[in-house]
């Protein structure tokens, strides 16, 4: 039997996020057997420690982190795939800044950190701020330059509501809001695996039935027509999809940078194309942040370093890489 | 009247008023007519003098300071860069500034200003190095997305390493976090004087390039057969506009956008002069800043926004906009 290569790449990116997940949960401050690690880590109760340390502590918060990845890396590649660049993300587009600015402003207003009361909030300014992108960005078709230069000017500008508003709350709340700046993975609990888990679930199909038509665009939008595709329906439609699984990511961590930049394009890389390819950009996600999750957990602990900190160190050199290396700017 | 002159004295005309406006409005409404007695007729016993002199005199030199230099800053390197979207905080100056004082300050337990300041131009100085030297040279060294974007990863970096910093000290969190979102009020009992003579020095440092300058914008080519030296003159623009940024930083923390606005509404009026660029950019950038400042006191009364969000407010949507003048689609 022979695999086509997009299939055995996301096997094997598949093993190094189990691998990365497993690590996750097994290794810690407090060392634990190994079995029952395991065991907590899928809900089976052991009558030990491990009930607590893992079930409790370690595997819900692996999980989300593993699970926003995916989300992050999906939204990635479609706004890739659209923008047909592969500088657009949703943080670099200010959408992830445009859900942090209304989840901030949420804790603003009511006085709340709970990020499971804060993800309406988040996902609807996410929604919000991809609409004024495109509103800007979009005059007769996308032009990926412009739509980025406008994303980063109102990602600005969202960013500076965020910093106002982080002035005007309350000091005891301060601590828990500045996360919003950063993105967090600390203390999730099995509510937010479970809403990771029901956005994913949401979004990931959806996602595979625009991606067959999205590569269909790819190779131009008159053929695109031919062959029965709308291209601004379509392009709206996987924005708006990636804006809300952006939405929904940063609802359940905070803005974590640069995994939607990263991830699809390490995908494209390994399976050796330029469009777009979904399931192994989602995998790669995934195991992008429950590496970079353990490592913030692990490599200063006790002191916990948020997971956006991690990120930012792998995608910002990435980025200043990919524009170094990059051809084709005058247009 | 020539039309240069009429433009100069309509900048200068502004920044007057916006002087007046900063030391009259705040929480405290102080008729003009006051401000005027509290220099010329000074009584200690008239609580108005007293707020005008021991607060908002401070607060408006500060105001002035920061806005000339970072308004300048930003016009010469638009000039060195050609490109219109360079600014010292989009290239991440600031940002970097502010995390190498919050490093100093945090880490370094570093509590005295003089070694704060130098912290900033080394703060200033890496991040710009990094983000020109991906963004704006090689090939495609004239392209204005590619350093915005370079500006970008660095910032997105900077500010993730002073999120992670500030968030793990939350004492440190609520003194810094007024001074991070860009304040003329953030830092008390700062020798406001020296900090002021040392923008202004630096200012006519930076005056000094206009002829060099005035050749590069002919062409790399033009310049040199023009006699000019174009590696000096880039050394000598450069480290201008770190001390500048850093200087600016120091004084209000991170405020973006004042270099990227006021060069282009200072262009409009005189056109592509880069002498009357620089030396109108200095009473315009005063006036925005202050403007700024002042419109931050009147919406949110009796609170305030800081500056550095109202101009990131204003900024974001000027950038957006001019990346829909720039980059149009041709059908």
């Amino acid at each position: 039997m022979t695999l086509s290569r997009p299939t055995w790449v996301s096997l094997i990116l598949a093993v190094i996020a189990l691998a990365a997940v497993s690590a996750a949960v097994t290794y810690g401050q407090t060392a634990l057997p190994w079995w029952d690690s395991v065991r907590s880590a899928v809900g089976i109760p052991t009558n030990s420690p491990a009930d607590f340390i893992v079930g409790q502590l370690r595997a819900p918060r692996t999980y989300t982190a593993t699970l926003v990845g995916a989300l992050l890396a999906g939204s990635g590649a479609l706004l890739q795939s659209v923008a047909r660049n592969p500088l657009a993300s949703p943080d670099l587009l200010g959408v992830t800044q445009g859900a942090a600015a209304a989840a901030v402003a949420a804790i603003w207003a009511f006085g709340t950190t709970s990020s499971l009361a804060l993800a309406p909030a988040a996902v609807t300014g996410a929604l919000l701020t991809s609409a004024l992108i495109v509103g800007v960005g979009w005059s007769r078709g996308i032009q990926p330059l412009r739509l980025i230069v406008a994303g980063i000017g109102i990602g600005f500008v969202a960013a500076s509501i965020t910093t106002y508003l982080l002035t005007a709350i309350p000091e005891r709340l301060v601590p828990q809001a500045y996360l919003w700046t950063i993105g967090s993975t600390n203390a999730r609990v099995w509510d937010h695996v479970a809403i990771a888990a029901g956005a994913i679930a949401a979004t990931v199909p959806v996602a595979l039935w625009l991606e067959r038509r999205l590569r269909v665009l790819e190779m131009g939008d008159d053929l695109a027509a031919g062959l029965g595709v709308r291209p601004v329906r379509l392009r709206l439609a996987a924005i708006a999809l990636g804006a809300l699984a952006a939405g929904l990511a940063a609802a359940l961590t905070g803005p974590i940078g640069f995994v939607a930049l990263v991830a699809p394009a390490i995908a494209r890389r390994l399976v050796r194309t330029e469009g777009i390819v979904l399931v192994p950009s989602i995998i790669a996600g995934a195991a992008l942040t429950a590496t970079a999750d353990l490592f913030a957990r692990e490599i200063f602990a006790p002191t916990q370093v948020p997971i956006g900190l991690f990120t930012a160190a792998i995608g910002a050199p990435y980025l200043l890489y990919l524009l170094r290396r990059a051809r084709g700017w005058n247009s | 009247m020539h039309r240069l002159t009429l433009a100069a004295l309509a900048a200068v005309a502004l920044a007057l008023i916006a002087i007046a406006a900063s030391l009259a409005v705040g929480a405290q409404d102080i008729p003009v007519r006051d401000v005027w007695e509290a220099f010329f007729a000074y009584d200690a016993s008239n609580p108005s003098h007293q707020i005008v002199r021991e607060l908002r005199v401070d607060r408006t030199v500060i105001g002035i300071a920061a806005g000339a230099a970072l308004a300048v800053a930003g016009a010469l390197t638009q000039s060195l860069t050609r490109n219109p979207l360079a600014d010292p905080g989009l290239l991440g100056l600031n940002a970097g500034a502010a995390l190498a004082i919050v490093l100093g300050t945090v880490v370094g337990g570093v509590a005295s200003l003089a070694p704060q300041i130098v912290l900033a131009f080394v703060g200033a100085a890496a991040a710009g190095l990094v983000a020109y030297g991906v963004g704006a040279t090689g090939a495609g060294a004239a392209a204005p997305a590619r350093l915005v974007l370079a500006g970008a990863a660095v910032t997105a970096l900077l500010t993730a390493v002073t999120a992670a910093i500030v968030v793990a000290q939350p004492f440190a969190l609520n003194q810094l976090r007024f001074w991070l979102a860009g304040s003329l009020t953030g830092r008390t009992g700062i020798p406001v004087g020296p900090l002021a003579v040392s923008v202004a020095i630096a200012i006519a440092l930076g005056l000094l390039a206009v002829r060099p300058l005035s050749a590069i914008a002919l062409g790399d080519h033009a310049a040199a057969a023009l006699g000019t030296r174009a590696g000096l003159t880039r050394v000598h623009v450069l480290a201008t506009v770190i001390v500048l940024a850093g200087l600016a930083t120091a004084l209000a923390g991170p405020i973006a956008f004042v270099g990227l606005a006021v060069p282009h509404l200072v262009r409009a009026l005189v056109g592509p002069r880069i002498g009357w660029l620089l030396v109108l950019s200095i009473p315009l950038g005063a006036a925005v800043v202050l403007l700024g400042d002042v419109a931050g006191r009147i919406v949110a009364r009796p609170g305030e926004i800081s500056v550095g969000v109202t101009t990131a407010l204003f900024g974001g949507i000027l950038l957006a906009v001019l990346a829909r003048r720039m980059w149009t689609v041709t059908p």
